[in-house]
């Protein structure tokens, strides 16, 4: 068990005031999942499996759609990422004011690509679409902070800073060592070379096939992965199907590669 | 040049985020006069006669919205729309971030015009300074008494609540938005029926852009007359419109509109030296391009419609001789297909596949019919979806497809000898 497993306990019951005065917020406490979900990354640095138990307990909904709805949502990071997060803005109007350089010059200094962390644990990177900044094109967020007007002298200064310690937006909670890329579809599809195994080589959808990515696989995988400390008994049901479920693709997968 | 600072006035010059500052300059007296001297359908009345129209998108008007709540005594809600995420628009962002006093003041009187107890603040996950500010901005007027129970002694009781989104486009669809509000997956609803009649918690419900709701502080303060006289027949008024892309001077710009476009790109002060202009995105990127010839028609509702595009929400792209178009409909194309929700099979499989038949025209390696294919599968998309995003694939996509075909046809391989 990691040490961030160990802590969490405790840590659930410090958050717990806050997060009932954010439940008293809504005339419906379902209301409370996403500024919550906020609440728990800003502590533990990512949304953890143990975070999206306790959150379905305390506004009584199951794990399952927790992390669903957390899922949909690409500012929850359901793996743990680099200190500081450097998102560039990959939108139409930062594009051709040079966005691509931008981006390019971002992976060779870093070292890693989109959606990818450092081996350090330092850096995560990330391209992300239009974030309303289009008069300071090509812009960013380091954390959620602005950076704007990025050429290669702020890039430089901006990862100088990282490194030494000395940037100005705070580094993310880090509680538990990132591997090497947080986004959970996109690991599944690094994994079949980047594309659904059914698409690759395929030309046109008149002659599409085969099923998506592992990634909805990997969302079963976390939530049985909780254990049945997080369930009452109504959920056994739920978790015992979700195990068939995953049990099946595997064997079927299995079945394909034969 | 018509520049107007009525929104923008102050923002850049006065600390319009702390409330003394706001209230020297005439902040909260529209919400007093409102709640000492006016009905609820007096400020409907506003909204309506000044012709305000939606600013987030639809240009739907604000008054005629408001009027489609049904009277049957359940508890009705304002929500504000501050999920900006709209391909070049970046006008709510400077105001909550700026005004964020102004735009309180406007939710307040817009919940007061609706009857409403209770408002919310869909602010976009990825404005956390603006998120900061904005909530700071409501505790000090929550301190001087503008919000909560019984505000100012008045007997009605208003309470705000800032909600944060957490990356999702789709949550600025206003059902979408009231899905993720009540903590569920951001995607959007069937309508009917409306949220006028069953919106958050299957309440009534009026959502509300940034822009359209700041706006009533200054039509309750100079008269809808004032309003109304400025603008055009049904495009009353004024906008903020930001300005982007291949131009001097980006920024954000309120002008009334009917301005021409020529006039927008003056104002943003023209073209790069030594550039021609190929196309201009009016209304975000959902909307198709105009070009060159088209430079004078008026940025209104009706001009911009009547010649196949849309106002928006107002942000204007401006591209010069320098565009790859077909890079820039790939661009486009991979935001909307990153960004469907996946409820519609249109939407989710035509936006993957036109993003999969573009990345190989941006590599230089379009097939023979592909083309076609394009046209083909982006026509059959639109129209067809529970929301707009669908919709919203095509435009682009086509206006360039068509006016710069040399430029994709020169990416298509030769057949093989």
């Amino acid at each position: 068990m990691t040490r961030r497993r160990q802590a969490f306990p405790a840590l659930l019951e410090r958050l717990r005031p806050e997060c009932e005065a954010i439940v008293a917020r809504y005339e419906q406490k379902h209301s409370a999942l996403l500024p919550i979900m906020h609440v728990f990354q800003q502590h533990e640095g990512f949304v953890s499996p143990e975070a999206i138990g306790a959150v379905a307990k305390m506004l009584e909904l199951t794990p399952a759609v927790v992390e669903s709805t957390v899922s949909f949502y690409t500012l929850f990071f359901r793996k743990p990422v680099g200190k500081y997060v450097v998102q560039v803005c990959r939108g139409l109007a930062c594009t051709i004011n040079g966005a691509e350089d931008v981006m390019r010059m971002f992976r060779e200094k870093i070292g890693v690509g989109h959606l990818e962390t450092t081996a350090d644990g330092l850096i995560s990177y990330e391209e992300v679409e239009c974030l309303a900044a289009c008069d300071r094109a090509t812009c960013g967020q380091v954390n959620l902070e602005y950076v704007y007007d990025l050429d290669e002298k702020q890039i430089d200064a901006l990862l100088a800073a990282i490194r030494a310690g000395t940037y100005a937006a705070a580094p993310m909670a880090q509680t538990e060592k990132p591997e090497r890329t947080w986004s959970v579809s996109q690991g599944a599809s690094v994994a079949n070379g980047g594309k659904s195994p059914g698409a690759r080589g395929v030309q046109s959808p008149d002659n599409a096939g085969g099923i998506g990515d592992r990634s909805g696989v990997i969302m079963l995988d976390r939530i049985v992965d909780l254990g049945p400390s997080f369930y009452g008994a109504t959920h056994e049901r739920a978790v015992r199907e979700s195990r068939d479920v995953v049990e099946l693709v595997e064997e079927e997968n299995a079945h394909a590669n034969r | 040049m018509p520049i107007v600072k009525v929104l923008t006035d102050g923002i850049g010059e006065a600390d319009l985020h702390l409330i003394d500052v706001y209230r020297k300059r005439g902040g909260y007296e529209q919400w007093k006069r409102a709640l000492t001297a006016m009905k609820p359908a007096d400020v409907l009345e506003y909204a309506d006669k000044s012709g305000l129209r939606g600013r987030g998108g639809a240009g739907f008007p604000t008054g005629k919205k408001w009027s489609f709540l049904p009277s049957n005594g359940k508890p009705r809600y304002l929500v504000c729309n501050s999920d900006e995420a709209e391909p070049g628009t970046f006008k709510d962002r400077m105001l909550i971030e700026n005004a964020p006093h102004l735009v309180l003041e406007g939710m307040l009187l817009g919940a007061y015009g609706i009857g409403s107890h209770h408002a919310f603040i869909y602010i976009r996950g990825e404005f956390k300074e603006g998120y900061r500010i904005f909530a700071q901005a409501l505790d000090e007027a929550r301190a001087a008494g503008f919000v909560g129970k019984n505000v100012l002694g008045s007997g009605y009781d208003l309470e705000v609540t800032v909600h944060r989104g957490a990356g999702a486009y789709i949550c600025g669809e206003e059902t979408a938005l009231l899905n993720s509000l009540e903590g569920k997956r951001g995607e959007p609803r069937l309508k009917p029926p409306f949220p006028a009649v069953e919106g958050l918690y299957s309440m009534p419900t009026i959502m509300n852009n940034v822009e359209t709701l700041a706006y009533l502080v200054p039509i309750l303060a100079r008269g809808w007359e004032w309003f109304a006289g400025a603008g055009t027949e049904r495009s009353k008024g004024f906008k903020i419109v930001s300005v982007s892309g291949h131009v001097q001077k980006p920024g954000n710009y309120e002008i009334p509109l009917g301005t021409t476009v020529r006039e927008l790109i003056e104002i943003a002060g023209g073209l790069r030296p030594g550039r021609a202009l190929k196309a201009v995105q009016p209304g975000g990127g959902s909307s198709a391009c105009i070009f060159e010839e088209q430079l004078d028609l008026p940025y209104d509702y009706e001009s911009l419609a009547k010649a196949g595009t849309m106002l928006g929400s107002g942000a204007v792209v401006v591209f010069d001789d320098s565009t790859d178009f077909v890079k820039a409909a790939y661009n486009l194309i991979r935001f909307f297909a990153h960004e469907s929700c996946g409820q519609c099979t249109p939407c989710r499989e035509g936006g993957h596949w036109l993003e999969r038949v573009l990345e190989r025209f941006v590599e230089g390696r379009g097939i023979q019919g592909d083309l076609e294919m394009l046209h083909r599968i982006s026509s059959s998309i639109t129209g067809i979806n529970l929301c707009p995003l669908g919709d919203s694939i095509e435009p682009f996509l086509k206006s360039v497809l068509v006016r710069f075909r040399d430029q994709f046809e020169a990416r298509i391989m030769k057949e093989p000898a």
